[in-house]
């Protein structure tokens, strides 16, 4: 766990809150670990109250972990050095409502360490980049959930962070924003950005992230690049004219594990070469073949499973 | 100190939205009214305003009681004006944004302290240097000791700030901010006069912990006794009370402190 391309470390966080006056005690993290390379977009995963808010909270200094550590780009993730060059983007924000977008991001760019000039620069060319440059004197409390979004993600780059965090980036953007937004995560990624993504959508995360985390009642159950969380095997759909029962039967002899249906059959395989040997099989047989289709797991199919414990946890 | 000039543009900003300000506005404007437009009194053939009974030691004495009160009055509107501010800022959703700046909390939240501080000062002083600026002008004698007893203003109010500061970070409510602070300005006022009731409690264990207390709480109403004495040009009479105030204060600060660096947000 020593990289030192790793841009952030986490080793056995744990965090547990505790009611007050002796109240019930939530277990929100357990023995968590995890590493996240630098340059990488990596996506963190897990149903509500998984731990996922808890566990970006905890790096970025919010909330203080009941045990283990962390680390950001090498800093000791409790140290306000680990946050010199991190940009953020919390769920649920509420940006104080007195600004203007512009005024928001000076403050808070000066919070980050730029000056006035510097910072007043850098809004102006992020408010444009999230196409929000014509509302920079309007006030906060007038911008829709989607402009207050986009002006969070100027906010969380005003300091031209080398690590981004973002909590839902995407909630209540629009599908033109949600493109709009992705391409600027594409982006940041050709800079060399490390992008960590908190997102309930699993399409946006399959879309953009290399590798991704899924948490499940605070314990990490699964981490690895996406390609090896949807769909570990090659996986096809044969369909045929007609799938008699002689063929049907032949089909189940030699692949106990193919699905049969109407006039089609569904298998998986541990190398795509051996599909073959299945169509010879049905064209050895007469069998009409109308399509053979792959047939890709998707994130959300994969992460229901997981969830479920349907498959194995690793 | 790119840092907290941000955090001080941000609590200007935050103070000149709230509507207190309009506030503290009328309030200026009624007294300068009021002093500028004042009829004089012409008593037995002499205008009271210009005559001689007004000598430089009376005019201070009576800005001395007439400042006395009405820092009194806009230190309470100020408790009202600041006891929100803290908890708006440690709302959830804005605190995070704050604390995962490079920005350690102890540095945080003391330069937020500094900047409501320094915002309300300036608040307080435009709130008097023209009413005394006028009433020097109606009365002709010009106490500039009153600018002593502006300064000593600022340290009450930074004992008063400490408090509510203090309750705002420990309850993140602004009402039970306000609380706070009247409980233990009316317990330390109830306090100074525990003598009173000594004759009958006799020497038990209550008149030590009555003496306990008072010694600990800040004496806010004691000091402002030397507003008077300040423009009077008798210096400060009772330096007993600015020292432990200020000792109550500087704790206070510090429990603040320790409050907000361990606290989940």
């Amino acid at each position: 766990m020593n990289n030192t391309a790793s841009a952030i470390q986490v080793t056995g966080l744990s965090k547990t809150f505790r009611g007050v006056f002796g109240g019930r005690e939530v277990r929100a993290l357990d023995d968590v670990s995890l590493e996240v390379n630098t340059g990488e977009i990596f996506g963190l995963l897990g149903p509500n109250g998984a731990g996922k808010t808890t566990l970006v909270k905890i790096l970025l200094g919010a909330l203080h972990p009941s045990a283990g550590s962390g680390r950001i780009s090498g800093h000791d993730m409790a140290k306000a050095p680990a946050r010199a060059k991190v940009g953020f983007l919390p769920e649920n924000h509420r940006f104080p409502q007195y600004h203007t977008g512009g005024q928001m991001l000076v403050c808070y760019g000066g919070m980050a360490g730029l000056s006035q000039i510097e910072a007043k620069r850098r809004s102006d060319h992020l408010l444009a980049l999230v196409g929000m440059a014509q509302w920079r004197h309007t006030k906060i409390k007038k911008y829709s959930k989607g402009m207050m979004q986009r002006l969070g993600l100027a906010q969380a780059l005003l300091n031209d962070p080398e690590i981004v965090f973002l909590d839902e980036p995407t909630d209540g953007v629009d599908p033109i924003g949600r493109h709009e937004i992705r391409a600027i995560l594409l982006n940041l990624k050709k800079q060399g950005k490390t992008i960590f993504l908190n997102s309930h959508l699993l399409a946006e995360v399959e879309s953009v992230c290399d590798r991704v985390a899924i948490l499940d009642r605070g314990r990490l159950i699964k981490t690895g690049p996406v390609s090896g969380l949807i769909g570990t095997k090659p996986a096809y759909r044969i369909e045929l004219t007609a799938l008699t029962d002689d063929i049907a039967d032949k089909v189940k002899a030699k692949y106990p594990h193919a699905q049969i249906e109407q006039n089609a059959i569904a298998i998986s395989f541990h190398e795509a070469r051996d599909v073959n040997g299945l169509i010879d099989l049905l064209r050895g047989r007469n069998a009409e073949l109308l399509s053979v289709t792959p047939i890709k797991v998707s994130l959300e199919e994969s992460f229901m499973q997981l969830i479920r414990g349907n498959v194995p946890h690793d | 100190m790119t840092k907290f000039l941000a955090i001080l543009y941000d609590s200007f900003l935050e103070i000149r939205n709230g509507k207190i300000l309009y506030l503290y506005g009328c309030v200026v404007l009624f007294l300068l009214m009021l002093f500028t437009l004042i009829p004089n009194v012409n008593i037995m053939g002499e205008d009271v305003l210009n005559s001689d009974f007004l000598t430089p030691d009376l005019v201070a004495k009576v800005n001395g009681y007439f400042f006395d009160g009405y820092w009194g009055f806009v230190m309470f509107l100020m408790v009202f004006g600041t006891a929100w501010l803290l908890p708006s800022y440690l709302s959830r959703g804005r605190i995070e944004l704050a604390l995962s700046k490079p920005i350690d909390r102890f540095s945080l939240l003391s330069m937020k302290f500094l900047s409501v501080y320094l915002i309300m000062l300036s608040i307080l002083t435009v709130m008097s240097v023209p009413i005394w600026l006028i009433l020097s002008l109606r009365l002709g004698v010009f106490a500039w000791s009153f600018f002593y007893s502006l300064f000593f203003s600022y340290v009450i109010f930074l004992c008063v700030f400490a408090i509510v500061f203090f309750f705002g970070v420990l309850s993140r409510s602004g009402a039970l901010a306000v609380m706070g602070y009247f409980v233990i300005s009316v317990v330390g006022s109830i306090l100074t006069g525990r003598e009173a009731v000594y004759g009958f409690l006799g020497e038990t264990v209550w008149t030590t912990i009555l003496d306990t207390i008072y010694y600990i709480l800040p004496k806010l109403g004691e000091m402002s006794d030397n507003y008077t004495a300040l423009i009077a040009g008798d210096g400060l009479i009772n330096g007993f009370a600015i020292w432990t105030s200020l000792a109550f204060t500087a704790v206070i600060y510090l429990l603040t402190l320790l409050v907000f660096n361990r606290r989940d947000y």
